[in-house]
């Protein structure tokens, strides 16, 4: 297992994409070459985009029935060989949990994009929120785990969609892109280099596909049609794919080992980013749009002689449970703002000692710098 | 945070504001500078309120939509209404339709009346153009991105079909801004 650099499939240079524009190019850049989706707003102009691309350079572009039938082509394509990807809302993430459990415990390379709007249910349609980071999760049964990664420009839909195939293919896992309406719709100048890093997934010639192989808890992916004998089941399984449905031994090994091989290796995984941490006293925790928010608000309250920083979640899953605590062993408060009930912030009362403020707007709209501002004052 | 301009374009939706928003993005892009663009989405750009608000920065862009802007378009007097006390007093600039908008007389904004409609209509043969007429008096009065960046975004994003039209509004728009502006 390794990586290789390849040709960027977009021509090296500065462009103006929205969020969803530049996720479909990161997709394409990782070697994605096969889309399953059904249309969902805010998401769609990545649809849209993968329909014109993938007719350009040669992959494959279904619009399914829903979005049940999309994951579940999405894991199809992937053991069949291809790198593949679907991407939805809200009403349609729900759709998938059952698959996406199926894909953990297959262990099937894929990538899902959650452009979040404000839900529960068809919520509305067409505003932000960000009320899926827990549902990323836990949405499907059973202990597992996922990646989710959290994009806070259209830069980063371009670099987090990239990375989350790379992650997808080394680890075996489905990973997620937890975009949101105002990062989806965002038009930003984006800069594409001229080559970009790309995992492989594992190959071994008659290696046992579903048990450890080597130290990294990955075992080698075989495709169909390459010759190997293979059965998927979503049932539990020994190494070689035969149904133990009865085994408890087989149970345990399996359950454990599919969540061991992405917390042991969270350290590699996880991203965060410090802004003016140093002598702060109060922090800001935050990801996605409103991490862009946050920045702009700590760096006025620093101007009026505020001790106060931010810590940028990049990655939400695993959860960056070691930046948070070390963050929370300096400062006396922390806020964390965002656009759902407290999600994170019940996350980051789990690992820290002082006292979580969460700051909660589900209005539909994006936090204003004077919202958090405010909040800092009052504190 | 210096050299942060912010642009906001209103109107009605249909008006083709997002499109001019889309076409000044990428000409700030063209032009070299760090761009945040976001526009109205859903129902309101297709016939009632809309707008396309533009961040242009030497450097990366915090907080990416609009605070205060530096500029405003007004292409209705529901537009104007809404976003004119919106605008940086003293160094703040209202462009606004003159045969659509009736201006207010207390705003300490400096205000141009630009008959962009009329000439669109007149001049151009296509009500639609009036967008791409005010970009030319923009880009006249302010220097926010350069002629050939705004030229070649619409090489870039409009259809052959309508290029030479929008072409010619932005020249038209310019020679306006002269006027105006001069």
């Amino acid at each position: 297992m390794a990586s290789r650099w390849v040709k960027s499939p977009f021509p090296k240079g500065t462009y103006y994409f929205s969020g969803n524009e530049a996720a479909a190019e990161g997709a394409i850049a990782a070697g994605c070459r096969f889309y399953a989706g059904y249309p969902i707003t805010p998401s769609s102009e990545l649809m849209e985009r993968m329909a014109v691309r993938l007719n350009e350079i040669g992959g494959v572009f279904i619009q399914m029935e829903d979005e049940i039938a999309s994951i579940s082509a999405v894991i199809g394509a992937s053991w069949a060989g291809a790198r593949a990807m679907t991407a939805t809302s809200g009403p349609g993430f729900s759709l998938m949990q059952e698959s996406i459990g199926y894909a953990a415990f297959t262990e099937t390379p894929c990538v899902i994009i959650d452009v979040q709007r404000a839900g529960p249910c068809t919520g509305q349609a067409t505003k932000v929120g960000s009320g899926d980071i827990m549902q990323a999760k836990w949405g499907s049964h059973g202990d597992y785990q996922v990646i989710a990664l959290s994009p806070w420009s259209s830069q980063e839909m371009y670099d987090l969609t990239l990375r989350a195939f790379n992650l997808s293919e080394q680890y075996r896992v489905p990973a997620m892109v937890m975009a949101d309406e105002a990062i989806g719709h965002l038009r930003e100048t984006i800069r594409v280099a001229a080559k970009v890093e790309v995992w492989d997934r594992k190959k071994k010639k008659g290696g046992a596909p579903f048990d450890i192989e080597g130290e990294d808890g990955v075992p080698p992916m075989p495709s169909f049609g390459e010759g190997e004998r293979l059965s998927v089941t979503g049932s539990t399984h020994d190494a070689y794919g035969f149904r133990k449905t009865d085994d408890p031994k087989a149970h345990a090994r399996l359950v454990e080992r599919i969540n061991k091989k992405i917390l042991n290796h969270k350290r590699s995984i996880i991203e965060t980013e410090d802004y003016l941490l140093e002598d702060a006293e109060m922090a800001v925790v935050a990801y996605g749009f409103t991490a862009r928010t946050s920045l702009y608000a700590v760096k006025r309250m620093r101007k009026d002689g505020t001790k106060v920083g931010m810590l940028r979640l990049k990655t939400l899953w695993p959860f960056p449970d070691e930046a948070v605590a070390e963050i929370g062993k300096k400062v006396k408060k922390i806020i964390v703002p965002e656009m759902n009930l407290g999600q994170v912030a019940g996350e980051v009362k789990k690992y820290v000692p002082c006292d979580v403020i969460s700051l909660s707007q589900t209005n539909g709209e994006v936090i204003q710098p004077d919202t958090i501002m405010e909040m800092l004052r009052k504190i | 945070m210096t050299g942060i301009k912010q642009v906001r374009l209103s109107g009605f939706g249909g008006q083709g504001v997002v499109l001019a928003g889309l076409l000044l993005g990428q000409a700030g892009v063209f032009d070299g500078k760090y761009i945040s663009g976001s526009n109205s989405y859903g129902a309101q750009a297709r016939g009632s309120g809309c707008k396309s608000e533009i961040v242009f920065s030497d450097g990366p862009v915090d907080f990416p939509h609009l605070t205060t802007a530096d500029i405003l378009i007004a292409m209705s007097q529901g537009a104007y209404n809404s976003y004119c006390g919106d605008v940086r007093e003293e160094s703040g600039l209202i462009l606004y339709d003159q045969g659509l908008v009736t201006p207010k007389e207390n705003l300490r904004v400096r205000h141009l009346g630009i008959p962009a409609t009329d000439v669109s209509v007149k001049r151009l043969k296509n009500k639609q153009a009036a967008n791409i007429v005010f970009l030319g008096v923009l880009i006249e009065a302010t220097r926010i991105v350069s002629p050939g960046a705004i030229r070649k975004a619409i090489s870039t994003h409009v259809s052959e079909r309508f290029r030479s039209l929008n072409l010619k509004a932005l020249r038209t728009g310019m020679e306006l801004g002269r006027k105006a502006h001069g």
